[in-house]
């Protein structure tokens, strides 16, 4: 029959515990500063999106094209090992050597343009999903361009937005597991780790996949409030 | 740096292709799969009965929370166990991505029924119809104009998340790049490609997912 | 625990439509039945297991599996397919215990650590810790990496090596390790020079330096850290394989068919050539018991 002796006490032994924490801390610090940028970034890309001006719509297009559609991973591997190669002798001689914490940030810039392409198209659609209805009701009664993306279209496509931008935030913290590939030591990393040196792979596991839970738990919390405090009566919802 | 070699690239075209046949056959299952269920989950989140509203739930907000990374690995180490059977490493992939996916797709789902308006619904009910044929004939065939464009755009994150099966051994386009690259030392030549040949496939797709949107938007 | 862990597995089978069969038998009944022998193998721990130019997965403990695999298919009096799948350090031993494999054929140091999980067969290889740096590299020892970043491979005795002298005091200040998946990424960041020394079993080093583009720009250096005798893996409490699998080995050892292997990897002409040392040759002399 199965024998598997489940060992739970694995993940508070020293040094294990300490690793562990020591992952988890390592993924909130990535997961918060890529998505800070990540956002920052995608707001901006996603408003030159609807911008009149073609110059920077197509820059913009290009832009999240670009960082979209090649897998978080691919990126990574070509922001840690090709990358720096293309750049001169003393900013590659930087980057690996002076650099403290190279492997960190090197997940931080990849995952940031990464998050910040689907923020934009986020963005995007939301602003665009507004019907145009709105927008011409909105210039008929007097107001400029400004004042109807200020009044009209942004406040309605900000509550469209927070469902989908929730989900980029969840996946920012879910993703940091990629960095794993290329030596941080977050969470996943420390449970395979634990795994290596104990063989508790399963209790070691089960311990990550805890930590992820709360992590987002708390992220689908915060952005709940926010979506309840916005949310406009009418529209379907759950019914219970 | 020195000069860009590019000729690693076709000397090895017949094994990345082959790693890219494992990536689109992964895809494949992956995105049906995850489609299926995730329409059988996405309704049952609207359930009126509690239970499996609470069911649906739990699944969904369970995978959403865990890094597909984990979940690969969770399925790769314990499936086996649980069982009592070796599974190749292509198996036990697809049932991680079908699985996760599936909570992805049922999110999109429950967002394209609720955009429909809650009129609708009564309506319907208000004209004799049951439960099951507002779905059928009011509700989803709206919704699913909604969700068009979600779910092309989900379906590129899929493909794209199909090279994360790298890290359990599978040879698909991202590992078998891996495994050149290790032998031949041309990382910005074959990641450049690699990224290339992801972006085709995805920029094609998204393009489309655009194309179907403006279509309805000038369909309004 | 083990009741819930079977209530689990229950429920789970039937979520997932999977006949649950637990292998209450032995390793030689599950390869006789299933007509197949499911041996993982590594692709980046040269010349043990890796892809050659042809992008076909060989290497010496491909040889032995499939020296393994003819002596089975004599045994059970039937023919075999075999299945190499590709492990690495990490999922070697969870997939010999789950029986994802039916051994693995790579390139293990036997621990008495990996003994509560696992169980080895008698020593096929012997090696130890040493770092790889690029030519004109200064460092010399261990004590060398002192503030320098070393890599090496997760969940292997290299890592726990260095991460023991860190502690201990004996690399001030401390190395920083950066910790690889597999050992070709190591070998790709110390040509890029993210790492300054990678530190791995001597014969997998000397397989990296060989088989990289430019071997020259590379050198071994600093004594044995560790000392490291490789065995293949195969599940607990399954006696009758494992004395099987041995007693392969001896009869190898025995008629020369291993050194005809050794040679074709280690030898001269081989993808490593590594002259076999004193000691390893009285292991293999004192391994190799009476029939």
């Amino acid at each position: 029959m199965l024998s598997y002796d489940f060992n739970w006490s694995v993940i508070w032994t020293e040094p294990y515990g300490t690793w562990m924490l020591q992952g988890i801390w390592t993924t909130i610090c990535l997961g918060f500063i890529s998505w800070c940028i990540a956002l920052t970034l995608g707001i901006i890309i996603g408003t030159m999106r609807i911008t009149p001006w073609k110059p920077l719509r197509i820059f913009a297009t290009a832009y999240t094209e670009f960082f979209r559609d090649i897998p978080l991973l691919v990126q990574l591997f070509f922001w840690y090992f090709a990358a720096p190669s293309i750049l001169p002798g003393f900013i590659e001689r930087f980057l690996y050597r002076e650099l403290p914490n190279f492997e960190f940030w090197v997940v931080v810039v990849g995952l940031s343009l990464y998050t910040s392409s689907r923020v934009a198209e986020q963005v995007r659609s939301g602003m665009q999903s507004i019907p145009t209805d709105q927008y011409y009701a909105a210039l008929s009664t007097g107001f400029t361009h400004l004042q109807t993306y200020r009044y009209i279209i942004t406040p309605l496509a900000i509550r469209i937005m927070i469902p989908p931008l929730t989900t980029e935030c969840l996946t920012v913290f879910k993703n940091t597991s990629l960095a794993m590939t290329v030596g941080v030591l977050e969470t996943t990393f420390m449970s395979q780790q634990i795994e290596a040196y104990t063989f508790r792979g399963i209790e070691a596991t089960t311990a990550a996949s805890l930590a992820y839970m709360v992590i987002t738990l708390m992220v689908v919390l915060i952005m709940g409030l926010i979506e309840k405090r916005l949310s406009v009566p009418g529209l379907i919802t759950r019914r219970r | 740096m020195g000069a860009f070699d590019w000729t690693v690239i076709i000397k090895n075209m017949p094994f990345f292709m082959k790693g890219l046949l494992t990536t689109f056959e992964l895809a494949v299952v992956a995105i049906s799969g995850g489609l299926f269920f995730g329409m059988l989950v996405g309704m049952a989140r609207l359930s009126h009965i509690k239970l499996i509203y609470y069911l649906a739930t739990i699944f969904v907000n369970f995978f959403r929370s865990l890094p597909l990374l984990l979940v690969i690995f969770w399925f790769y180490f314990l499936v086996p166990i649980i069982a009592g059977r070796p599974l190749g490493d292509f198996v036990s992939a697809s049932v991680a991505f079908v699985v996760f996916e599936a909570a992805y797709f049922a999110e999109i789902v429950r967002a394209g029924i609720q955009s429909i308006s809650k009129g609708q619904e009564q309506a319907a009910y208000s004209t004799g119809f049951t439960y099951a044929q507002t779905m059928r004939y009011i509700i989803l065939p709206q919704a699913m104009r909604n969700m068009v464009p979600s779910l092309i755009t989900q379906t590129v994150v899929v493909f794209q998340d199909t090279s994360l099966a790298y890290v359990i051994g599978l040879k698909e386009f991202l590992r078998s790049a891996s495994i050149v690259d290790a032998r031949e030392m041309k990382s910005l030549e074959i990641y450049a490609f690699v990224g290339l040949v992801y972006f085709i496939f995805c920029f094609l797709m998204s393009r489309f997912s655009q194309k179907l949107e403006a279509k309805r938007g000038a369909a309004k | 625990m083990k009741k819930s862990l079977y209530t689990a597995g229950v429920i789970l089978a039937v979520v997932f439509c999977l006949t649950a069969s637990a292998f209450a038998e032995g390793t030689l009944e599950t390869i006789a039945k299933r007509g197949e022998f499911v041996v993982g193998v590594r692709d980046g721990a040269i010349p043990f297991g890796f892809f050659n130019e042809k992008n076909e997965q060989v290497g010496f403990s491909i040889d032995m599996a499939y020296e393994f695999k003819q002596a089975l298919e004599k045994k059970l009096a039937k023919p075999l397919k075999i299945e190499l799948k590709t492990v690495n350090p990490k999922t070697r031993i969870p997939l010999v215990a789950n029986g994802t494999i039916d051994m693995e054929c790579g390139s293990t140091t036997h621990t008495i650590g990996l003994e509560e999980t696992v169980a080895f067969t008698i020593h096929v290889f012997l090696t130890g810790s040493q770092l790889l740096v690029k030519k004109n590299s200064k460092i010399k020892s261990a004590k060398d990496l002192a503030g320098k970043k070393v890599g090496a491979a997760q969940g292997s005795t290299n890592e726990a090596a260095i991460r023991d002298l860190n502690t201990k005091g004996a690399i001030k200040p401390p190395a920083t390790i950066v910790v690889y998946q597999e050992h070709p990424q190591g070998m790709l960041a110390l040509e890029k020079g993210i790492i300054d020394a990678y530190c791995g079993d001597g014969t997998h080093l000397g397989g990296l330096k060989a088989k990289a583009p430019k071997p020259d720009d590379y050198k071994i250096v600093g004594g044995m850290l560790t000392y490291d005798p490789y065995a293949f893996i195969v599940r607990q409490n399954d006696s009758a394989f494992l004395h099987f699998i041995n007693a392969q080995i001896i009869e190898m050892i025995k008629d020369g068919r291993y050194m005809t292997i050794y040679d074709k990897w280690f030898g001269p002409k081989g993808v490593l050539p590594i002259p076999m040392t004193d000691e390893f040759k009285t292991l293999l002399k004192l391994q190799a018991w009476p029939s």
